[in-house]
């Protein structure tokens, strides 16, 4: 896939190489959706908003990484989406202090109305991680998403989230701390899938 | 648990990001204190499991079609000329009913201006009241007031017929208004009605002679009927191209 030359065409409007940008690149906007909103219908809406916002802007874009680029378009229709839930709450909130900073406790993991059954549901690996991406604030998820399940650099990600560089380290470090903390909780239940002895080194 | 600062190096160090000297003064560190090896453990362990996470693949294609985004087929210039023509036309049309509605009554405005005494012969008797209310003081009268005084004298009525205006500022109305008075003679006879009254006929005659005038006009339109055969033909036709040009290129784009 020759990719500057099709960004080219499309920027002069040309609907067919845009679309084969979006064969190529769909997986991980839906992924990056998908992670952030922790719903499919959600993901696939938002991965369709963000191609339809990408083909209309796509001449602001002016070089650099095209995928950051394009996950740029895709975290800000997820940001809206979430703007929209906000606005009509339909799950509980998590748990703040008064100054309305989450609570780095873990506590909230025990959900009471999590039957065994639905506990043993939730012992899927996918499931947990999911579940414990979701405990993230919007802007700590959506930069973990991009760096850790994206494989972006932090350049790409300053881009993607739009951020400075300083920011995205910090929120990084934050996200992958609270996420230990989450995915700690599920080792305790489920030791065999959790055993977080550490990747291999890179 | 460490500080966030050395938090944020660790991670930082995990993706590759700090300098050589940093990342040499972090090592020895990890080497010395267990603390922050497993601090650096469990940062390494988090990132290990979400790239852990499998990567699902699309539900769909998200390939966008031309209504998704807007896009329009690309019309030849021809096509902006006949839709031009086609509005212009309508527009043109539009105006000659409108004209052709119009001209008797702007026919029946000449009169009427032309006639201003007459039809106005109720106004200074109504206005007459008014005026010498508003009228200076006599004392400072202009002398072109006291030539026409004589021709004012008969307008007195109109002072007469208000009780509230003094037969004095009567006197002292306008010298024009005062001539016109004067030198109308159903104007004088109207005085003798009240104001109100005496405006009413000529609203009437307006009536009447408005609905006289309209029938002629009827018969003669301001803008031929042909023309406006010759517009709406031009419509039908230039529509007809303009259409069948959109849909040329709409079906060549498809």
């Amino acid at each position: 896939m020759d990719e500057p030359a099709l960004i080219q065409t499309a920027q002069r409007g040309d609907l067919d190489s845009f679309n084969t940008l979006v064969l190529h690149y769909q997986d991980s906007v839906f992924n990056t959706a998908l992670r952030i909103l922790g719903d499919e219908d959600l993901a696939a809406d938002a991965a369709q908003e963000a191609f339809i916002s990408a083909f209309r802007s796509i001449n602001t874009f002016r070089g650099g990484s095209f995928k950051a680029w394009l996950l740029r378009t895709v975290t800000n229709a997820c940001y809206d989406e979430l703007r929209r839930q906000k606005r009509r709450p339909t799950t509980p909130l998590e748990p703040e202090t008064n100054d309305g900073e989450e609570v780095d406790s873990p506590r909230w993991l025990a959900d009471p109305n999590l039957t065994p059954d639905q506990q043993f549901e939730a012992d899927e690996l996918e499931h947990a991680i999911q579940h414990c991406l979701d405990m993230l604030p919007a802007e700590f998820r959506s930069v973990v998403v991009l760096a850790d399940i994206q494989g972006m650099d932090y350049a790409e990600v300053a881009t993607a989230a739009r951020v400075p560089l300083g920011t995205i380290k910090s929120r990084l470090a934050r996200a992958r701390l609270r996420l230990r903390e989450c995915l700690r909780g599920f080792e305790e239940l489920l030791p065999s899938a959790f055993r977080l002895e550490g990747e291999s080194k890179t | 648990m460490k500080n966030f600062r050395e938090i944020e190096l660790l991670s930082a160090y995990l993706d590759g990001q700090l300098s050589p000297s940093e990342s040499a003064r972090l090592e020895a560190r990890l080497a010395s204190d267990p603390e922050l090896a497993s601090a650096f453990n469990d940062l390494r362990a988090a990132r290990g499991i979400l790239r852990k996470l499998p990567s699902r693949k699309a539900p769909r294609n998200f390939t966008l079609t031309r209504q998704m985004v807007g896009l329009k087929p690309p019309l030849p210039r021809s096509y902006s000329f006949f839709r031009f023509s086609t509005a212009f036309a309508t527009i043109l049309l539009t105006l000659t009913f409108a004209a052709n509605l119009a001209a008797p009554r702007l026919k029946y405005v000449g009169p009427i201006n032309t006639g201003w005494g007459g039809g106005y012969g109720g106004g200074p008797a109504e206005s007459a009241p008014m005026l010498a209310a508003e009228a200076p003081a006599a004392t400072e009268a202009p002398a072109e007031m006291e030539e026409s005084l004589s021709a004012a004298v008969t307008a007195t009525p109109a002072g007469t017929l208000a009780p509230a205006a003094p037969a004095l500022e009567a006197d002292v109305m306008p010298t024009q208004m005062a001539d016109s008075v004067a030198t109308e003679a159903p104007t004088a006879k109207q005085m003798e009605t009240p104001p109100e009254a005496a405006a009413l006929p000529p609203v009437a005659d307006q009536a009447g002679a408005e609905s006289g005038a309209a029938e002629p006009a009827q018969s003669q339109p301001l803008i031929p009927v042909a023309w406006q055969f010759a517009l709406f033909a031009l419509i039908l036709l230039s529509g007809l191209v303009a259409f069948l040009l959109r849909r040329s290129a709409m079906q060549k784009w498809k």
